[in-house]
């Protein structure tokens, strides 16, 4: 009988047992191509994962959380060294996408583990760090042709400078061409900020960061339209 | 009835005058007093003012030392800063993993300033309030302390990768933790109030919680001569209160907002306190009006137990909630008491 490894490597995940959640992606790459390993094997499962996490179900934590993401950089890591070992691109270029801590906020692990499940689905993303100014983020977003920041924060108090970085983005006319996806713990417990400090949308947990990104870069396109075909 | 007198009911499952209150206004007493944020978070008699300030403005029945967690990141060697407005927070960490932390000396609890500062402000509080209002000393659990000195994404590592290295940092946290939170009680706190998010399983795998966060507690609690209030620190608690029954020395435990205080009773049984559950940090953002309803609604819940305390939950009330809504929820308490005391 065929193994199921999208199973097994979500039980690893739910266990927070990275090394055996490697095992498993080990063998399912025995006689597969590992190019493959995102969009057959990866990808699927964090975006059960994801639903668990968001749903507070299937034993999943913030840790687990932070396993998965892990994970995901073990896939990665090795896909990019098979990679450039057959001079071949690792994955399908989406974005670029920024990623940063708003202004004073020091609290980076969930903005890290956005930046990995964003990876792992295709993204350019550019981390920009703690600690990041409005200005810091739209000259970013202006230089790489970012359509979309994600701005993390913790706590209320930091969460606030979420609405700088709004006015920076009208103040500069980029409304609806440049979206602003926001995430962090306030968020989650205060679902009503998103919308008061003006970001474009949230996801339930750093799993479902890919799937907000996508519906975002996509709704920046409706207001200007990527040249030459840009993706995604 | 004085405050201590009616905490005490409350916590013997006695009817009081009215409802015990709690409210976590430790940054709100510099707006009550007009102090800079920096000296209240600096200088123990400017904080010791606010809360003064606090208790003849609104009233409650609990006082707080400095809710000031990065302070015993300080004490670690950790750098805490941050906008003038706030309280302070971690900056940078004292260092990156838990086997470079376990080189760190112990702080000194009788010569750290920042940890003298804490300690200081119970003093002054204990001696002004002796026998008439609980002073709660405020401080994070073993669990909760690494973030503040290595921070979270190097303590989960340790947690989850290398429960030796988190094992004997546990160790070194715990004697850290029972060494202030006896000299806290010493100094005059009636009680202490802690987080124990990374003993939560909405943070951490049960493995982790079984195997490590729960004996540190454990270990940690019985060590500590007097009582303990565990608060939610941001996460769900209702769900995994059963972690937590039967720690020693625990008294109470502080839920957060819209929990269910009927599960909470069902989960625990008699015996501690349950404190909670208006949101502290929402309250800058509805009317005066808005907040007595909410505080109806919550003494509505919460009056049926014997043992109930309403809080705010969550983090500092913001510095920008207007005194007004504060006022509400006295008036709300007095009314439910019957008229003002």
């Amino acid at each position: 009988m065929d193994r199921n490894y999208s199973r097994d490597l979500l039980e690893a995940i739910q266990k927070a047992d990275r090394a055996g959640a490697n095992a498993v992606v080990d063998a399912w790459a025995m006689g597969r191509s590992f190019h493959r390993v995102i969009p057959e094997l990866l990808a699927p499962t964090l975006e059960t994962f994801g639903k668990l996490w968001a749903q507070g179900t299937g034993g999943v934590s913030l840790a687990t959380g932070y396993v998965a993401s892990k994970v995901a950089e073990d896939v990665l890591s090795r896909l990019l060294l098979e990679s450039a070992s057959r001079e071949t691109p690792a994955l399908p270029a989406k974005g670029p996408v920024l990623v940063g801590n708003v202004e004073d906020d020091f609290h980076p692990l969930g903005r890290k583990m956005v930046a990995a499940f964003l990876r792992a689905a295709g993204w350019e993303v550019h981390d920009l760090g703690v600690d990041i100014g409005p200005a810091q983020f739209v000259d970013m977003a202006e230089e790489t042709g970012a359509r979309v920041i994600g701005a993390s924060a913790m706590m209320f108090t930091t969460a606030k400078n979420v609405a700088k970085l709004r006015d920076e983005i009208d103040r500069r006319g980029l409304r609806g061409r440049l979206q602003l996806a926001v995430g962090g713990a306030v968020f989650k417990l205060r679902p009503e900020l998103v919308e008061a400090f003006g970001g474009d949308g949230t996801a339930a947990s750093a799993a479902e960061a890919p799937a907000l990104f996508e519906r975002l870069w996509q709704q920046a396109l409706t207001f200007e339209p990527a040249p030459g075909g840009m993706r995604p | 009835m004085n405050s201590l007198e009616r905490v005490l009911a409350a916590l013997q499952g006695q009817p009081s005058d009215r409802p015990p209150f709690l409210l976590n206004l430790s940054l709100y007493g510099s707006r009550l007093t007009g102090a800079p944020v920096k000296a209240h978070f600096a200088d123990p008699a400017v904080f010791a003012e606010g809360q003064m300030a606090v208790r003849e403005t609104f009233g409650p029945d609990l006082l707080l030392s400095p809710f000031l967690v990065s302070a015993l990141g300080e004490a670690f060697g950790s750098r805490a800063g941050g906008p003038l407005e706030q309280a302070p927070n971690i900056r940078a960490f004292a260092a990156d993993s838990a086997s470079a932390a376990l080189r760190l000396p112990l702080p000194d609890v009788d010569g750290h300033p920042r940890l003298l500062y804490l300690r200081e402000t119970i003093r002054i509080l204990a001696r002004k309030y002796e026998g008439e209002v609980p002073v709660i000393g405020l401080l994070v659990s073993p669990p909760d302390l690494p973030p503040l000195i290595i921070g979270l994404e190097a303590w989960l590592d340790a947690l989850l990768f290398r429960p030796e290295e988190a094992r004997a940092l546990l160790d070194r946290c715990t004697d850290f933790f029972v060494q202030l939170g006896t000299a806290m009680l010493q100094d005059g706190a009636t009680a202490l109030a802690l987080t124990a998010n990374l003993a939560n399983r909405f943070m951490v795998p049960a493995e982790v919680v079984t195997g490590l966060s729960r004996p540190a507690l454990e270990r940690a609690f019985s060590q500590i001569p007097g009582p303990i209030i565990v608060h939610h620190g941001g996460c769900p608690l209702v769900p995994h209160l059963a972690d937590f029954r039967g720690l020693p020395q625990v008294v109470g435990f502080l839920v957060d907002a819209g929990e269910d205080l009927a599960a909470a009773r069902a989960i625990l049984g008699p015996g501690p306190l349950l404190l909670g559950n208006l949101d502290g940090p929402g309250l800058a953002d509805l009317s005066p009006e808005q907040v007595r309803g909410l505080c109806e609604r919550a003494l509505d819940a919460g009056s049926p137990d014997p043992q109930f305390i309403l809080a705010t939950s969550g983090a500092d009330v913001p510095l920008e909630t207007p005194p007004d809504c504060l006022q509400a929820i006295t008036e709300a308490i007095c009314l439910a008491g019957g008229g003002l005391r």
